[in-house]
């Protein structure tokens, strides 16, 4: 088996009218066992910018905590939250560090800038990086996720109909892949606030 | 953007894997599968049909690699047809177990085929058989096979009583694959129940939103690494976080 399905995941993130949202699945799993129904794969770095991790759960979460760790000493020095477009470069910069012994992650970045023009971009697993004015994926079933979201997207969404699409093409894109599912997070970042809600979906 | 996917659809067999579980009661069997047939991580059908009859009264329960099985059900299904057909008497549930279970063995190094017969027939009443893979016969109370069954023998151990009346027999048989089904990701999706007990066959369908959960109101997950460093940074004012 890939190594790149070993765990399992489903990442859906779009944009709105000055806003954001990203979701994950919330299983864990080993190769066709699930172990627990809690495990989100998208991460807050900070209120304006979050990140999901597809591929293999311990190399998405210790590339996380690298990641935050940066983050932190770079807001010491700094003395404000990085940008997400920033982010995405550091990141995709601290993926080819490690081209010939990669993380086995995928990233999807999904911010506000600060001037709040919505912010995407998704990576592949040695840091190629690309940004998108409408929606990234990543996941064991990529096919699913893209064909709901191309359906599914259009422009200027506002908080609560983004929250809507992602979670219909996230739902609808994880029902036909055996090893992501058993419930889903979705945070919609806006400029005041983020609302992050969880969806009870089918548990199978 | 994936660089290194595995086997893709097109390479990947499909298999079902499974849950299928049967049982005798005091009167006749119960039995049920999942709907689930997945090509590696796809899931190709999502309310498939792993119960094949094999005669009137008498069902094949499939899992492995879907093709084998269905050519196998195909095959026994014709032999039990004209062995009918030249005796002038329904079949009977251990012929047809018999039959399967030989073209299993004789087959052992071709086919992946782990399934359960049940049936009903005038002389022996209800009877549950496996006939897992590698060609063994088995005569059982109740047997489970596919890779869901490996969550639920504990389950079907200590749940399990002789002389179960119908509904308790259905219940047994529901509860079983509804709890494989949210362990296994093979399994999923829909159930199929039959009751077989003299009087006929009563078929069960359980859409995908109508199978028992089991894991009741999910708190919200807090499982972020850094999570207790963040949430005490967001209750202080500027949010400053050490880390």
């Amino acid at each position: 088996m890939s190594i790149f399905s070993y765990n399992g995941a489903a990442i859906v993130a779009m944009a709105g009218k000055e806003c954001v949202a990203i979701g994950s699945d919330l299983r864990f799993g080993v190769q066709m066992q699930t172990i627990t129904c809690d495990t989100p794969k998208v991460f807050k770095i900070h209120d304006k910018l979050y990140l999901g991790l597809s591929g293999l759960l311990t190399d998405a979460q210790t590339l996380h905590q690298k990641l935050m760790f940066r983050h932190n000493l770079y807001k010491l020095r700094e003395e404000r939250d990085m940008k997400p477009s920033t982010f995405g470069h550091l990141l995709s910069n601290a993926l080819y560090e490690r081209r010939f012994g990669p993380y086995f992650a995928a990233p999807v970045v999904a911010g506000l800038e600060p001037d709040g023009t919505p912010f995407l971009c998704g990576m592949d697993t040695i840091g190629a990086i690309e940004t998108a004015k409408d929606f990234m994926i990543t996941g064991t079933s990529p096919e699913s996720l893209y064909g709901m979201c191309e359906s599914m997207w259009r422009p200027d969404m506002g908080p609560e109909e983004l929250f809507e699409t992602v979670a219909q093409c996230l739902m609808s894109g994880f029902d036909r892949d055996a090893l992501a599912g058993w419930g889903a997070v979705i945070h919609v970042i806006t400029k005041d606030k983020v609302i992050s809600r969880t969806l009870k979906t089918r548990m199978d | 953007m994936d660089l290194s996917r595995g086997a893709s659809h097109a390479e990947a067999a499909p298999s079902t894997g499974t849950t299928i579980v049967a049982c005798t009661y005091k009167g006749g069997v119960v039995f049920g599968a999942d709907g689930r047939v997945s090509i590696g991580n796809y899931i190709m059908n999502r309310a498939s049909n792993k119960i094949a009859p094999l005669s009137d009264y008498i069902f094949l329960c499939r899992s492995g690699s879907a093709p084998d099985t269905q050519i196998i059900s195909d095959n026994v299904r014709h032999y039990l047809h004209q062995a009918s057909a030249e005796s002038g008497e329904e079949p009977s549930v251990l012929m047809a177990a018999n039959l399967v279970r030989l073209i299993n063995y004789n087959n052992k190094d071709h086919l992946v085929g782990a399934m359960l017969v049940v049936g009903w027939d005038k002389h022996a009443g209800g009877q549950v058989y496996g006939v897992p893979i590698s060609g063994t016969l088995a005569k059982e109370k109740w047997a489970i096979d596919g890779s869901g069954s490996t969550y639920i023998w504990g389950y079907c151990d200590s749940e399990f009583k002789e002389d179960m009346t119908r509904a308790e027999a259905e219940n047994w048989v529901k509860e079983a694959l509804a709890l494989a089904m949210t362990r296994d990701s093979s399994s999923g999706g829909t159930i199929r129940m039959y009751t077989l007990d003299g009087d006929g066959v009563h078929h069960t369908y359980i859409p995908g939103d109508q199978v028992p959960q089991f894991t009741g109101e999910l708190p919200f997950p807090n499982r972020d690494p850094s999570g207790a460093v963040l949430a005490a940074a967001a209750a202080r004012e500027g949010g400053m976080v050490i880390g």
